[in-house]
């Protein structure tokens, strides 16, 4: 009881610090208590009902709090904040980015594209610890490409998360892909993490220079047309996409298929590529076609947003577990991770 | 030079232990394996090698054929096939029914794969062919980022217009360098009908521990909407006998990485069990198979040693001269 109100400040006091703007913070401490019960109330739903129980024992607010159903029924609480409403259930939710790592052509030096090439050994380490850093965040749904490095990025990844949801690919090519791939049991389903992979999360394609080495297409069309194509936002390799169309597709399916999810409070991870990250990036931050060219997502190292109420809020990397860095960014997660520590002893 | 002429005798003497019909066979390798390579881009050093240290090569070496019983429009070529298995999934873990689910593999199931690709890390391979599932996906890219030869696995996409045209490549020597990568679906693990997602205990104590058993391990009986053993093996082995066979007539090398039953519907084909034999046949997981396609028959090889493992050399002479190949390219 008491380590959980320890863990509760602790979280509290981060926050505050993090979070510069100062009307966000007013928020976030108004909704402090809310979060606490909806928290609460979320997790019943799961099968893993038997670890929250603890809770009632061990704080009387909580424990008066689990009969309600919607926030505006709490008696006890300070808040003054108009957001609540019983229609709209403000959640956070978190939103993970991945750039798979080192592939074959990236050793070779080929322009790539959408050409499908699978991960060095590199690549599958880089996954590998990508996958640590992101085991104490949890993750709901997973979107990936529909090319092999991003796929297996995405999959090495799990083979270290903590929580013991078993990734599903969905297969939806085909009528009988569909029906074959049925699950018949409803437990097992509940603990599935849907992957879900989508040709508008590919890289952007580079037309006629896919498989091109760099040096020779250099030589072949000239340094500043190459250059040209590669870092500018609209102009596009021959027969390929330029930045703006790859944004185009890839932000139109985010809005469209991931947004909802995350508004719903799925927890969802993105694991694709360089370009159609940043493509997401740039829709998330709101960033202008000048910043976008110049912004650059490290490889195999987890991006983490928070979004809460509409808004994306970037949190930077996860700590790699070796080092010594914030135990969560918000009390979701510092709760979440705490349940999983409790699992383990 | 010495040391060559000793591979050779090792390998022929292999060859006479194992196979009597290879004692015959094994100048006529020699020669067709040299012809081979001189197609190939290592030209010089072999035949260089092969001039300095045997006349009578040399001599044979100008020659088509040696062989009468062999028509000589016919190229019959040695291609080595080899078979994985997929290793441990997150479902096997669970002891859950996966069949066609798509389950990725473990951390166990990744070392699995990575631990094959040592194995093979010596074997040419020219062509790969996975089910539609993540798992055995997984499993040859993981084996191949463990070889040796400097090919680049692409995985083919023809699911429509835009994914075939949005993957071409552009460049004719980066094609050259492509281990060509198909997925089909009917190398897929036996659909399991409604036993797909349930525990294993629990079908047991729902539908009865023998009934459970007879659709686990019958041939022809199908669980509840799924497929019989026997009705696996018929996509599996037409799938084999249509698209994969010709590549091995030509002379291709093939890997297959698959599940358990299309695996061994496939070494059903290729050793021509009968159903009962079949249905005790257990394939290791994350231990390659190995076979031999030599004019039209298919001889098991056995699985290739892990790396610590003091194992025969290699195979066949073509297969030890792939190796040496590499071991040269190295130093």
């Amino acid at each position: 009881m008491a380590a959980t109100a320890f863990s509760g400040s602790v979280a509290t006091t981060r926050t505050h610090e993090y979070i510069g703007n100062s009307t966000l913070n007013q928020d976030f401490g108004n909704s402090y208590l809310q979060l606490t019960r909806k928290g609460f109330k979320i997790d019943l739903g799961r099968s893993g009902k038997k670890q929250y129980w603890t809770r009632e024992r061990g704080s009387c607010l909580i424990q008066a709090s689990f009969e309600a159903t919607t926030v505006s029924d709490e008696v006890s609480t300070p808040v003054n904040s108009t957001k609540v409403e019983s229609v709209k259930k403000p959640r956070e939710a978190a939103l993970i980015l991945i750039r798979h790592g080192e592939s074959l052509w990236n050793e070779k030096n080929l322009f790539t594209g959408c050409v499908d090439v699978p991960l060095t050994k590199k690549g599958v380490e880089e996954a590998i610890e990508a996958g640590k850093r992101i085991s104490n965040i949890p993750v709901d749904m997973i979107y990936t490409s529909a090319l092999i490095r991003a796929q297996m990025t995405a999959m090495l990844a799990m083979t270290q998360h903590r929580r013991k949801k078993v990734p599903i690919v969905l297969h939806n090519e085909s009528e009988q892909a569909e029906s074959w791939s049925q699950i018949f049991s409803q437990e097992t389903e509940k603990q599935c993490i849907p992957v879900v992979t989508a040709w508008q999360l590919n890289e952007r394609m580079y037309g006629e220079l896919q498989g091109l080495n760099k040096q020779e297409t250099a030589d072949k069309y000239g340094k500043e047309q190459v250059h040209e194509w590669r870092r500018s936002y609209d102009i596009p390799p021959p027969n390929g996409e330029s930045l703006e169309m790859c944004a185009e597709r890839a932000v139109a399916y985010f809005k469209e298929h991931i947004e909802p999810q995350l508004q719903a409070g799925k927890n969802v991870m993105i694991a694709a590529h360089g370009n159609s990250l940043r493509s997401i990036i740039m829709y998330l931050d709101k960033l202008t076609s000048q910043e976008v060219i110049s912004l650059e997502l490290s490889t195999g190292i987890p991006m983490l947003y928070i979004v809460k109420e509409e808004k994306y809020i970037r949190r930077g990397s996860p700590a790699a577990p070796s080092e010594a860095t914030v135990y969560a960014y918000t009390k979701n997660l510092a709760r979440y991770r705490q349940k999983l520590d409790e699992m383990v002893h």
